[in-house]
């Protein structure tokens, strides 16, 4: 076994009884500040907090009659500031030695672990995740702190390349100039942090724009890096609707880079619109996007049963199924099908919806109205044509999706092919184990994907075809973890390398060589001392 | 010191502490039954390897190569899943294929190579031997099947304790079901064994034989969504659930024993087993039972726990001491997380704790009847040897091993005139392999007491040595 070079934040052990009392009080004191003093998140430029009359209330997605906070949205005069502001402070930034730039990460991923089950609870209240998950979140975090801190070094000095007498070569790196990081809400913290320390341990003047609907735990993470030391004139905070102040900072011309999460087709546009230049535009923009799966489990004639349908539940319903990782195709071989579908869905059936502040939830809310009413009509349109198995609802008043799972769709339908992003699963049934590999592959994503087999044959088939940025064998197919499993896929996924991976912050800088001539007027230093 | 029974759980350096050092001639004591018993059976030797050809055969095999022990293990566990016998002699084949070599004879699995044996003898060939080899173990797939066995349990002059082996439990459909399974069970059993006039008691005065019906319950197979962080409905519906099998025990003149599990449940588990007991109906039961692992670091805690609850409920209750068999699947959690195992890191410090416990346990045997279930020698004896020196009665306690794993030793036991109970599990072959799977990793593992007495040869001073706490478990 090779020993770890790289040791992950445990998560938190909350079959101990402490650590439950811990989160749980900090949910108490975070329900006392928002029902005394509120909560509120503004957009930071040069590490001042802007307020601005664009005013967003957040609701809690439990409980949507209780609104969580007030963010106050970033305005195009913002957007302009920050850029200034950032095109002040980076050159600086850049010029900031390594050490002191990976310490700035490692003191933040500490604060990080000092604040712990604050940031727990803020993720739990905010976007609805459950507690080992929300814990999970802020565990990712600190992993890429500390992962980027040390990853940083191989970038940081002079990479000899190839010398002859009279001639000195090196190869070095620079930061690419300014960074745009565009956030999803589904990981609000781990994300939006990953994305915006690799960018700024690797020199780059940095904007985080969070998602809308985790403004709140963007607010809080841009704060602590601040605390933890980033220059208030390096980094940006500006919160916003992603048509509005996303669309802006994509469009600047001051922009070197853009790093973003999402959808696929708010990646498509913004692929598109950096293709496209503006006036006075200074570079061509690059782009690194995560997007969107479609990730199938293939579950094998031979499969363990009991490991098969608990690596489902967690892969298909863990956060309601708002992962990109997500199982949302299940392809289950042989005869055995039907048998084990009905006791998938007893199971589905069987798991705690709730509020997402309470411990024994397994299956949250999904993240907002929106998300709410899109998946009722997805699940309803279904039901119309195929057999559809949906969780009894529980009575609470947030955005509930009780664990569906859509039996036998169409292999052409939208249900089958498209993304769905909540708890919501495809099941089919075929032959062979081959035709399992081909339906699974036949996917313009590829992030993840499962086998459940205990024939050395098919799994070794796996490891071949099934092309997938993350592979799982025997196990769920969510929860990588920084190192262990460097995160992205290909295709539709995404373009760009693993998040997580030890060659990512190769995206955020430029290679640069130099080429010295060392020889005056006949004088070759190698060949006079030889 | 001895006056005090609870002092030495409480000692900074349980190490250091040994009390039978107090007791003259205590190790010699500990060894010369120690050497009686294993005198015995190792005369039994010859005939047990005959009558248990399949697990002989794949413990030797299993045993030569790491490698090969992976793919027999593998194989092991897939079988039952495994329907046509095309799918069988192909697993066969995939895993046993580089290996097949080194085996001492094809004949053996019924396996030529590849090709020239007619896929059928082959498949129904392993199929029998890994039926064979799970019914020394799994005494059938029903209570109303395995009654014959359990019949002849008592009339070879064992006591026994029924376990019930299933899937994982997923969904309510399946808690439902297996509670269904514990409650028929009981009912199978209440109707039948107290007829038997094997039922008699088989030691007069000994409390723990005063039933002859006896079942342990795995309280998790009861509820789908047990969780710690769902430990108040979990406690909530266990203790239901419980409760009801609690009733049908009643009814069925049955001891239950609830076992442990992983650390992560234990804590829920022992409060389900608590609050039921505690109960004003259920608090006069006598002798229900719970377990204790000696490889966990919170074990004396517990047993110190255990004893204010005996104390306070009013009536004894029973403490299945075992060494715990979940220690590979915690570490390895605990590994994968980062987090500290609540297991002994070593096998010497949770034997030694295993006797720090029975001395424990044998000092408050009135309230707290001491169950010691292993099948180490070395561990049974020193409990025996100080039961003796404590004045404490061979009647006062009892002695727990699992069917099939080590008859020979159940057998010197009993004739040393010990009460020795039989851990019986019944179910359906395909969930009992995982179940057949542990029980071969134990007797290969290389720490395994089995191996080393019946295979490896170890002489008996180093099978009885006194355990010591590793330094690092200190």
């Amino acid at each position: 076994m090779n020993t770890p070079f790289f040791v992950n934040e445990p998560f938190t052990d909350f079959s101990v009884s402490s650590n439950r009392k811990l989160l749980r009080d900090a949910l108490e004191r975070l329900e006392s500040t928002r029902s005394t003093a509120g909560l509120v998140a503004y957009p930071i430029i040069n590490g001042q907090r802007r307020t601005t009359p664009n005013i967003f209330e957040r609701e809690d997605p439990s409980t949507k009659d209780i609104q969580l906070g007030t963010i106050h949205f970033a305005s195009r005069d913002d957007v302009d500031e920050a850029f200034s502001s950032i095109e002040e402070g980076r050159l600086g930034w850049q010029d900031t030695p390594i050490s002191e730039r990976a310490s700035i990460l490692n003191r933040a991923a500490s604060i990080m672990q000092d604040r712990r089950h604050d940031l727990n609870a803020l993720i739990i209240r905010e976007v609805g995740k459950p507690w080992k998950e929300a814990d999970a979140d802020v565990a990712e975090a600190i992993d890429f702190c500390r992962y980027y801190a040390e990853r940083a070094f191989h970038f940081a000095s002079p990479i000899a390349t190839s010398d002859i007498p009279g001639e000195e070569n090196v190869l070095v790196y620079h930061p690419r100039g300014t960074a745009v990081v565009i956030a999803p809400w589904n990981f609000p913290f781990a994300i939006a942090c990953g994305m915006t320390v690799a960018a700024l341990v690797t020199g780059n003047g940095t904007i985080l724009k969070p998602a809308e609907q985790s403004s709140l735990v963007g607010f809080a993470l841009a704060e602590l890096l601040l605390a933890a030391g980033v220059p208030p004139n390096a980094f940006a905070f500006l919160p916003g609707q992603g048509e509005d102040i996303g669309r802006a900072l994509v469009e600047d011309k001051r922009v070197d880079l853009i790093c973003f999460t999402g959808s696929r087709a708010v990646g498509q546009q913004i692929i598109s619109s950096a293709a496209t230049p503006y006036p006075e535009q200074r570079a061509i923009k690059r782009v690194i996007a995560e997007l969107g799966g479609k990730n199938a489990i293939i579950v094998d004639e031979d499969a363990d049963e009991d490991d098969a349908i608990r690596g489902i539940l967690a892969s298909a319903f863990g956060f309601a199924g708002q992962k990109c990782s997500a199982c949302s195709r299940l392809i289950v071989v042989g005869k055995q099908y039907s048998r084990f579908i009905e006791r998938l869905i007893e199971a589905a059936a069987d798991l705690i919806v709730g509020p997402s502040a309470q411990p024994e939830t397994v299956v949250g809310p999904v993240v907002d109205d929106d998300a709410y009413q899109r998946l009722n009509r997805t699940i309803e349109h279904a039901r119309q044509e195929c057999r559809v198995v949906v969780a009894a609802r529980n009575g609470s008043e947030g955005y509930f999706i009780p664990p569906t799972i859509i039996v036998d769709p169409p292999l052409t339908s939208s249900w089958w092919s498209e993304e769905l992003f909540g708890p919501v699963i495809c099941t089919t049934s075929v032959a062979t184990f081959d035709d399992a590999l081909r339906l699974a592959t036949d996917s313009p994503y590829a992030l993840t994907g499962g086998v459940f087999s205990r024939n050395p044959r098919n799994l070794e088939a796996a490891k071949r075809h099934f092309a997938v940025g993350n592979l799982y064998l025997n196990r769920a197919i969510t929860g990588a973890l920084v190192a262990r499993q460097p995160f992205g896929g290909s295709r539709m996924s995404g373009i760009g390398s693993k998040a997580g991976g030890p060659d990512y912050l190769l995206q955020f800088v430029e290679p640069r060589t130099i080429t010295e001539n060392t020889s005056r007027r006949g004088f070759v230093p190698e060949i006079a001392s030889s | 010191m001895l006056s005090d029974p609870q002092s030495h759980l409480q000692r900074p350096d349980p190490a250091t502490e040994y009390l039978p050092a107090t007791i003259p001639s205590f190790e010699d004591k500990v060894t010369d039954l120690g050497k009686k018993i294993l005198a015995g059976i190792r005369v039994e030797r010859a005939s047990i390897l005959s009558k248990q050809y399949w697990s002989q055969r794949f413990m030797e095999w299993s045993t030569k190569t790491p490698s090969l022990k992976r793919n027999l293990f593998r194989l092991v566990d897939v079988l039952p899943s495994l329907e046509s016998s095309d799918a069988i002699s192909d697993h066969i084949a995939q895993y046993l294929g580089d290996e097949a070599s080194t085996l001492p004879t094809w004949a053996a699995w019924g396996i030529r190579p590849p090709g020239s044996a007619t896929k059928a003898i082959m498949a129904s060939g392993v199929r029998l031997g890994v039926r064979q080899m799970a019914a020394q173990f799994i005494a059938g797939e029903t209570p109303r099947a395995a009654l014959g066995t359990l019949r002849s349990i008592r009339r070879s002059g064992f006591a026994f304790t029924v376990d019930l082996l299933g899937e994982y439990c997923v969904s309510e459909r399946e808690a439902e079901s297996y509670l269904k399974r514990y409650i028929e069970c009981l009912t199978v059993l209440g109707s039948s064994v107290p007829k038997w006039r094997e039922s008699r008691s088989l030691m007069q005065d000994n409390p723990g034989d005063s039933r002859a019906a006896c079942v342990s319950v795995k309280l998790t197979a009861l509820y789908s969504q047990v969780s710690s962080l769902n430990q108040k409905r979990s406690v909530t519906l266990l203790s239901d659930r419980l409760a009801l099998l609690a009733n049908e025990a009643r009814q069925a003149n049955a001891q239950i024993y609830v076992d442990a599990e992983d650390s992560a449940n234990n804590e829920i588990i022992y409060k389900a087993f608590k609050r039921v007991f505690s109960s004003a109906e259920f608090r006069g039961d006598f002798l229900v039972g719970c377990v204790v692992q000696a490889y966990s670091r919170h074990a004396a805690t517990l047993l110190t726990d255990l004893l204010s609850f005996s104390k306070e409920r009013g009536c004894p209750i029973a403490i299945r001491l075992v060494k715990g068999a979940y220690w590979d699947h915690e570490t390895t959690v605990a590994r994968q997380n980062g987090w500290s195992s609540p297991l002994f890191s070593h096998k010497s410090s949770a034997d030694a704790n295993f006797e720090r416990l029975s001395r424990f346990l044998i000092d408050n045997h009135e309230r707290l009847f001491p169950a010691f279930g292993s099948h180490n020698v070395r561990s049974l004896s020193h409990a025996c040897v100080y039961a003796e020196s404590r004045g404490v009665p061979k009647s006062a306690f009892e002695l727990q091993m699992l069917f099939g794993m080590a008859d020979p030793i159940a057998r010197a036991y009993r004739h040393h005139g010990h009460l020795v109970r039989l851990y019986v599990p019944l179910g359906p072959l395909l969930p009992g392999m995982g179940y057949l799977v542990r029980r071969l990793l134990e007797n290969t593992s290389n720490e395994s007491f089995l191996r080393h007495t019946f295979f490896d040869d170890h002489t008996t001073d180093a099978l009885l040595t006194a355990p010591q706490f590793d330094p690092e478990d200190r």
